[in-house]
């Protein structure tokens, strides 16, 4: 009695559950799919009647600037990823293997820098790279963003390069080796998984940034696929099929990339407090 | 054998405690550390560090003014005066405390569920974690969709259940814009605390269930002392790391409502955001962000202290 009720409540609230994740990908989904009408039909059609791939993923790839937006995203994205990481990975190195004076002081520093909010950046940004003339500009979008992946990818990195044996740079070192050699040769090769999940997080985490990409960039050729997609809702009349379109697009990379590195998320958000 | 310490337990034995005279072996430990790092806290102080500082200077002086004449704290003293900025710091702890919270109870209950005995266990962690692989700009978009009030599935849904009898403005209604707002949000940031307490529970020893099933203790008592307990850690990391980025939230409250109506959903970012680049109040914006990032350090202190003296 007593198991059947617990199993009961156990599949209900997964029931219900279920159904508060997948709608919205439902809805995001079918409105891609229909015509600008019947998108606008009062009451909705659930499933579209006459699915259409041109309405929404045509109009939006061929008649917008969206293929530039979504080039605009990978390569800012990219930039700052390849950037922090190779920064990162040095500074994991040295985090995880030597024990210098300062040391808890400097991660200190650099777990609280995750903490500032990006409204208090954007304004010095944007008036410094006005200055040096960066504003709106590839060089200076990956600046900002890599103040949001820096401290990240350089802490995620001292944890992978925890897991690999301080004896195997030891020996390296009594082999002959200098330090640049044991953390190239030796290090490096054991934590390349982890730093391709690194690489992809800080890519993520820049790929989903709208405020810096708001506040940087003045041109539309310059504008993100986040910064796009908020543009086109702004114009006075929505084509909800092209959004919902640009949107399962925006959405594609990262659910895939997240789903195959989930298991290194947790241990690199966490500090490793828990081993997953 | 081993000249150069090279882990926690060996290194704190012959270096880097505290008043022991620095041998030549500690100095070039020290030396040989400081230069792998040194990149990062380069790049660290050049993009970071520096506007940090900037901003600062701009919360007492317009920037680029000669001399310190100009330092005044007007802006600070102007902030406790201000209606709009006092109820926008107001409406941002609503908001990040009722997301966070439902983050949290969500959260648990969907960790519990999946490391119970179900079917499809793993289909099922792939269903939850999703809607935290959306970009917040795109669940807001989709979310604003779905409160469309006449061909929105939302208000469909409700008025083919009986619910409602006329279609409800979720967005244009300031009293209820923020909870429709918070609902869009929670759904896309539970996942997140679900995936760390999901692996809090997997590392409780399986013993300890046992234990307390010899000692009779009911379900209830078995989640009171033996997973709660356990969990208290990664709680509070969870519930830290959300606040602050609950806090810094923006690209999905910008495209849902942009702070409005009536800036019933202008939270200190968004505030901030519009003071510095459409009012181009530079200073008082500063100011604004100064405290919330001050906020913001204060309430991640405890995390960063914890996490820092364990690495």
């Amino acid at each position: 009695m007593n198991r059947t009720l617990a199993r009961l409540i156990t599949y209900g609230f997964l029931a219900v559950m279920v159904v508060f994740n997948l709608v919205p990908f439902f809805w995001m989904l079918s409105t891609s799919l229909k015509t600008g009408p019947e998108a606008y039909a009062i009451p909705p059609t659930w499933w579209p009647l006459n699915p259409t791939l041109y309405e929404g993923y045509g109009k939006v790839l061929l008649w917008t600037n969206f293929p530039r937006y979504f080039l605009n995203s990978l390569v800012v994205s990219l930039g700052a990823a390849l950037l922090s990481t190779a920064v990162g990975a040095l500074a994991g190195y040295g985090f995880s293997r030597f024990f210098f004076r300062g040391r808890t002081f400097l991660i200190g520093v650099l777990l609280a820098s995750q903490m500032l909010p990006g409204v208090l950046l954007v304004g010095p940004y944007f008036k410094m790279l006005a200055r040096i003339g960066l504003y709106n500009s590839y060089l200076g979008l990956i600046a900002a963003f890599t103040t949001l992946t820096l401290p990240f990818s350089a802490w995620m990195l001292k944890g992978f390069v925890d897991t690999v044996p301080h004896e195997l740079d030891e020996a390296a070192l009594i082999d002959g080796c200098c330090r640049r050699q044991a953390f190239l040769r030796v290090v490096l090769p054991l934590i390349t998984p982890g730093m391709v999940a690194t690489l992809i997080f800080a890519f993520l985490l820049a790929w989903g940034d709208l405020l810096w990409v708001l506040c940087l960039t003045s041109t539309d050729s310059m504008a993100t696929v986040t910064l796009g997609l908020s543009r086109l809702v702004t114009q006075f009349r929505v084509l909800w099929p092209q959004l919902m379109a640009g949107s399962v697009i925006a959405v594609f990379p990262p659910m895939i990339l997240y789903l195959i590195l989930q298991k290194y998320l947790v241990q690199g958000l966490t500090g490793g407090a828990v081993k997953g | 054998m081993n000249a150069v310490p090279l882990t926690k337990s060996k290194g704190r034995g012959c270096l880097g405690r505290r008043g022991s005279p620095p041998s030549s072996l500690h100095r070039r430990h020290t030396r040989q550390g400081l230069a792998f790092i040194l990149p990062c806290f380069v790049l660290l102080g050049l993009v970071l560090g520096f506007p940090m500082v900037v901003a600062f200077v701009n919360s007492f002086t317009p920037l680029w003014s000669r001399g310190l004449s100009g330092f005044t704290i007007d802006y600070y003293r102007r902030l406790l005066q201000d209606p709009i900025f006092l109820n926008s710091l107001v409406r941002t702890v609503y908001f990040v405390g009722a997301t966070v919270a439902l983050h949290l109870v969500l959260g648990l209950g969907m960790a519990l569920v999946l490391n119970s005995a179900i079917r499809a266990r793993r289909l099922f962690r792939i269903v939850a974690l999703l809607p935290w692989t959306v970009p917040d700009v795109v669940a807001g978009l989709v979310w604003g969709w779905m409160y469309d009030p006449l061909s929105g599935i939302l208000n469909d849904a409700l008025l083919r259940l009986g619910v409602i009898a006329s279609p409800i403005e979720w967005l244009a209604t300031p009293s209820l814009v923020m909870p429709s707002v918070i609902l869009a949000d929670v759904w896309r940031g539970y996942p997140f605390v679900m995936l760390v307490l999901l692996a809090g529970l997997q590392a409780i020893p399986k013993e300890e269930y046992e234990a307390a099933k010899v000692d009779g203790a009911n379900a209830f008592q078995e989640f009171f002392h033996v997973t709660l307990p356990h969990l208290g850690r990664m709680i509070a990391i969870a519930t830290i790391l959300d606040v602050i980025w609950q806090a810094r939230r923006f690209g999905l409250i910008w495209v849902m409502t942009e702070g409005g109506p009536a800036r019933s959903t202008e939270i200190l970012s968004v505030l901030a955001y519009r003071q510095y680049f459409k009012f181009f109040n530079f200073e008082y914006a500063s100011a604004m962000a100064v405290v919330l990032a001050l906020i913001l350090v204060v309430v991640g202190l405890p995390y960063v202290r914890a996490v820092a003296r364990r690495a």
